[in-house]
């Protein structure tokens, strides 16, 4: 085991070259540079290539066309590349590339604050291409430790799928200097819990089978096969076709392939849930960290409180809110995103509350301030902000 | 073309669902020949399209393996795929002229400056004709089309003191040349060219549009009208006429002559990595 003070940026790019990456595309942005730097310097180390492109839209193109050619690949970015992925990332989806993208956070919309994180990209990741018709795959971590096992394990997902997977963090995990232990053996990866799958090429002719199974080898360019990758709706051996019943079979496809398998991917963190806590937190990412502290404090004077903390936001796990309680959703974005799945997948009879912060993480104070009033019933307001408007 | 055809192409994609006497197929055709003549197998290139009519028409009707790129962007997927499939495998991209000179042009001009191996052929039908004929960047003045019902009045790239390839000539490009699509034997061999040119090639290719652009610009599906308007708006260069719009050969050949990037790319990585292992080993 190897042990670093480190950025996320670099324990997310020890992740990636452990996970088998050998290409990462990308453009200088606040707060991922970094990951970019780290990649230029190391990948080369291990055979692998740093591309710089000439835009995000671009830097993921590229990657995705790298993927499409058999290689592991990645690229990463905060809000305003990530709105560039938009389309290289719809082409990957429906190509079935396997493709691994990071998102660190910041403040939107457009530029915002750069050195500050947010949340606010929660549906955006869940939504990253236009057109509907799909699932994706998004994993959150709250240290740089976890950043580095999540890049592992979004290669392994996007292997398995055939689809790209996102990494959803924020500029605190990536920026922040944390200790990281970076595995070198096989049993200190196991230990870790890391999974691993290599890539395999889909023999053909039918590239693009009308069912929802996984492992699935993707169509892979350049390996005499006839792969057929395209942007349009595919007949299942990959020509261009448009007819609302091949529309469906590959729609049916690019849905139950991940709603099916979701035990495959489901990941969080629960605490104190066995007592029929009054107030359950929900939490991700960065904030994540001080509303545990709020909550582990709060179990130490006696209040009833649990907490979720989603790791996989996408498939959102609504298994995770079988408890009628009151729930409170702490984000870092003042519109109210993951409230909303939690309203919609908690019991109808519970109580849904939002707090809402940006470009800073609350307070254990505040949050405690905030489960003594949601205790005795009494609206969430302070300053005159209303953080119940979600 | 059944020979080539029975040779190098799908059979459910022959023929095409181009209109009826659209150009297009004299470029699709042109190409095929050219990597026949240079012996070329199937599985020895990568067949890659862009949106609109020239990439919809062309995707997969090579018999090995094909990508459809989003609009705009194979150039960059290109550049990607250069780096992950062997080195003697050849990419050829046939796409439109919006396409590359217009929502693709940035990423277009970021492959000539990395000279990254891809022969380029771009079919232009002088606009936007898959989605009924609004102009392009190459649609010449005073043309009627849906987007410009007052005639054609911006500047476009074709243009003898702004042309599209001058831009790419100094953005890199290794191998550029213009025709128009009824070049026969000399488009043939223009893009035999294009294609052992170990770097970034772009063969730009004028061909009629019989339904969208016809019908606008000179008031007539009727092939043959358009096809000699086309013919006779092209001349060799240095046999220019003055109702020349489109000088045609090669512009510039500075093939082999410079790094290719995936070339150049595998080199550095390699000197890197001995580098380091020599390091570690210290």
């Amino acid at each position: 085991m190897k042990r670093f003070l480190e950025t996320g940026n670099f324990a997310i790019t020890e992740g990636a070259i452990l996970a088998g990456c050998r290409l990462f595309a990308g453009y200088p942005i606040t707060p991922a540079t970094e990951i970019a730097e780290a990649m230029s310097a190391n990948l080369p180390k291990v055979g692998g290539y740093y591309v710089q492109a000439e835009d995000e839209c671009a830097a993921m193109h590229l990657a995705v066309g790298a993927a499409a050619g058999g290689m592991k690949t990645m690229t990463a970015t905060s809000g305003p590349g990530f709105i560039l992925y938009a389309d290289p990332y719809g082409w990957a989806i429906g190509c079935e590339i396997p493709i691994v993208v990071l998102n660190s956070q910041r403040v939107g919309p457009v530029s915002g604050i750069t050195g500050a994180p947010g949340q606010g990209e929660f549906y955006n990741a869940r939504y990253p291409t236009q057109g509907g018709n799909y699932e994706t795959i998004v994993l959150a971590p709250n240290s740089a430790q976890e950043a580095m096992q999540l890049t592992v394990e979004a290669f392994y997902l996007s292997e398995r799928f055939r689809t790209p997977v996102t990494i959803l963090a924020d500029q605190l995990i990536t920026d922040g200097l944390e200790d990281i232990s970076v595995p070198e053996t096989d049993a200190e990866k196991a230990a870790m819990g890391m999974r691993f799958k290599e890539r395999r090429v889909h023999p053909g002719p039918d590239f693009y089978p009308a069912t929802d199974e996984i492992d699935v080898p993707p169509a892979v360019l350049g390996r005499g096969t006839g792969a057929m990758c395209s942007d349009w709706t595919p007949t299942e051996e990959g020509y261009d076709i448009e007819t609302v019943e091949a529309q469906h079979k590959h729609s049916f496809r690019m849905i139950y392939k991940i709603r099916n398998h979701r035990d495959v991917i489901t990941r969080y963190e629960a605490l104190f849930l066995d007592d029929n806590p009054d107030i359950i937190a929900v939490s991700f990412g960065t904030a994540s960290r001080t509303v545990k502290t709020a909550v582990k404090k709060a179990r130490q004077k006696g209040l009833k409180i649990g907490m979720i903390r989603p790791i996989s936001l996408w498939p959102f796990p609504d298994e995770l809110f079988k408890q009628k309680a009151i729930y409170l959703s702490v984000e870092l974005d003042y519109d109210g995103q993951m409230v909303r799945e939690v309203q919609r997948a908690a019991p109808s009879d519970s109580e849904i509350h939002f707090l809402g912060k940006c470009g800073e993480l609350p307070t254990v104070a505040e949050l405690h301030e905030l489960f003594d009033k949601l205790l005795k019933g009494e609206p969430l307001t302070s300053d005159g902000w209303d953080k119940e408007v979600w | 073309m059944d020979k080539l055809s029975n040779k190098y192409l799908r059979a459910r994609k022959i023929p095409s669902t181009a209109c009826s006497g659209c150009g297009l197929g004299q470029c699709h055709k042109a190409l095929v020949k050219a990597l026949d003549e240079l012996e070329y197998a199937v599985n020895d290139i990568v067949w890659g399209t862009s949106i609109g009519c020239a990439g919809r028409q062309t995707f997969a009707t090579w018999n090995g393996d094909n990508f459809a790129g989003t609009h705009g962007r194979v150039y960059a997927i290109a550049r990607g795929l250069r780096l992950a499939i062997p080195p003697e495998m050849k990419i050829v991209l046939t796409v439109g002229d919006g396409d590359a000179f217009g929502i693709g042009f940035n990423h277009l001009l970021h492959s000539a400056r990395t000279n990254a191996q891809m022969t380029v052929l771009v079919c232009d039908n002088l606009g936007y004709q898959s989605t009924g004929g609004q102009f392009g960047w190459t649609t010449p003045p005073g043309i009627v089309t849906d987007s410009s019902p007052y005639g054609m009045s911006e500047p476009n790239w074709v243009q003898r003191d702004m042309d599209v390839l001058n831009i790419l000539k100094e953005a890199g490009a290794t191998f550029l040349a213009r025709h128009v699509s009824m070049d026969g034997a000399a488009l043939v061999d223009t893009l035999k060219k294009a294609v052992q040119n170990n770097g970034f090639s772009l063969v730009h290719t004028v061909f009629p549009c019989t339904t969208n652009f016809a019908k606008n610009a000179l008031g007539s599906r009727n092939a043959v009208n358009i096809f000699n308007w086309v013919k006779n708006h092209a001349a060799p260069l240095g046999q220019e006429k003055e109702d020349t719009i489109w000088r045609t050969g090669v512009y510039h050949d500075a093939s082999n002559s410079r790094p290719e990037f995936s070339q150049s790319m595998r080199e550095k990585v390699a000197e890197i990595q001995r580098r380091y292992q020599d390091e570690g080993s210290n």
